[in-house]
């Protein structure tokens, strides 16, 4: 009993500083930008696979793909979104079930290492990011818009063709929904999103066309 | 008693708040019989940039129909996107009945809406907006107790379009229109109290009505 009334006499002169700290921790992380962590599910394409080995590589931007206001540095954003992980996970899922043979490569094409044999390797890219949530428009809707670039090359990195795509999520505001599940709703959708242009595509890009011609893959047009 | 029917009427608006509904129905070619052993999905559509149809709404009409005859197979919407990714994604979904036979070129997606036994795939296209809103409310916290005191009141439309598509003949066999508006109040004296007009649910109601009519063989 005697030992708990000396530690509250101690304490009692630091008290109201500590309340200080806290109020001060309290305002900074509520200065501090919004962090989100994209995460979602993805379902597989119900699509006939292209009878090629598509081998792919995300290089360290792409795996590790954030986003912030372009206006200012990661510090001083609203927003630090990260993608890259959602990317990952939703492109690995989709290319498994658009190609027959999947290979994830360990080094870059063309960076001197022995790639397994492929047909080809995809190398994609996130070019830009935009988007948009009520505060900024003062329209309900949460808004991803994204603009990809797909390298397609041979194992040893020689170009095969390059193409842009873009694709585009939304969702509304929402009674108790936050704005963080909000933007990271949108995020999903734009990934579905990105899914389903791609593969709805995929085959209509000349250069992929002349591609899988050479593969002997090639298939008719997409619906 | 002359004054026992405007008087519930009145009792029950005061409780929850007012909604005047209307619904229109155009359908051919109902099944007289019921759908038998065939399944159903409802989804909402998602194309327009400036909203969506609330996924809510689209679960609540089901319900509807699926709490009153328990006999019609009734496929979830994210359940059914999911299996059919990505073809009825908003890019990529069929806008009209003849993109459906477009869409059967592609094998895979042909052998699941076969396994599925999809019969009747019905869209759905609205929303419900808040149309405007008035007063205001003060809030105190003081250290004998806190409170509130003031007045809002504010209103919600909801307009609603229910496309229905027969997967056999690949056509579009009837529309179910509903429109729902509604008022709302929030009176304060110390403690708010909400009298909220079911402006959504009544527009549910009414389409999930009409539509438990045109596929249910019981109403």
């Amino acid at each position: 009993m005697s030992h708990s009334t000396t530690f509250d006499r101690r304490l009692a002169p630091v008290l109201p500083r500590l309340w200080v700290a806290l109020l001060v921790a309290a305002g900074l992380s509520a200065c501090g930008p919004a962090r989100v962590t994209v995460e979602g599910e993805f379902p597989p394409p119900l699509i006939e696979p292209l009878p090629v080995t598509l081998g792919v590589w995300y290089d360290e931007e792409f795996a590790g793909h954030k986003f912030f206001d372009e206006a200012g540095t990661e510090g001083e954003s609203d927003w630090i979104v990260a993608t890259g992980e959602a990317q990952v996970k939703m492109w690995d899922t989709l290319l498994e079930g658009m190609f027959e043979n999947l290979v994830h490569l360990e080094k870059a094409p063309g960076t001197g290492k022995a790639n397994p044999v492929v047909d080809g390797v995809l190398i994609p890219h996130v070019d830009e990011l935009q988007y948009a949530i009520p505060s900024h428009t003062s329209v309900k809707v949460y808004e991803i818009w994204m603009r990809y670039r797909f390298e397609l090359v041979t194992a040893d990195g020689d170009p095969i063709g390059e193409w842009t795509m873009t694709s585009y999520g939304k969702t509304p505001t929402a009674f108790l929904r936050s704005d963080k599940a909000a933007v990271n709703l949108a995020a999903v959708m734009a990934l579905r999103d990105a899914g389903a242009n791609f593969a709805t595509t995929f085959t209509t890009v000349p250069a992929v066309q002349d591609w899988l011609r050479t593969t002997g893959a090639e298939r008719g047009e997409q619906p | 008693m002359k004054w026992g029917l405007p008087t519930i009427g009145l009792m029950a608006c005061l409780a929850t708040g007012c909604v005047t509904s209307t619904v229109d129905e155009m359908v051919f070619n109902e099944p007289e019989e019921g759908i038998g052993d065939a399944s159903v999905v409802i989804l909402g559509r998602r194309h327009a940039s400036d909203y969506d149809t609330e996924p809510d709404f689209v679960n609540c009409v089901g319900n509807y129909v699926a709490a009153r005859d328990n006999s019609i197979r009734l496929i979830g919407e994210l359940e059914f996107i999911n299996e059919l990714y990505p073809w009825f994604e908003p890019r990529t979904a069929p806008m009209r009945p003849a993109a459906i036979e477009r869409l059967l070129q592609q094998e895979p997606v042909a052998r699941k809406l076969q396994e599925l036994k999809l019969e009747y795939m019905i869209w759905v296209d609205g929303n419900t907006i808040r149309t405007d809103s008035a007063g205001s409310m003060t809030c105190g916290i003081g250290p004998g107790g806190g409170g509130c005191f003031g007045f809002g009141t504010w209103g919600n439309d909801s307009d609603y379009e229910a496309t229905i598509w027969d997967f056999t003949d690949r056509a579009e066999v009837g529309r179910v229109n509903t429109t729902a508006t509604g008022q709302s109040y929030m009176p304060a004296v110390v403690v708010p109290i909400p009298i909220i007009a079911p402006v959504q649910g009544t527009a549910c109601d009414g389409i999930g009505a009409q539509l438990l009519e045109f596929l249910s063989a019981e109403y």
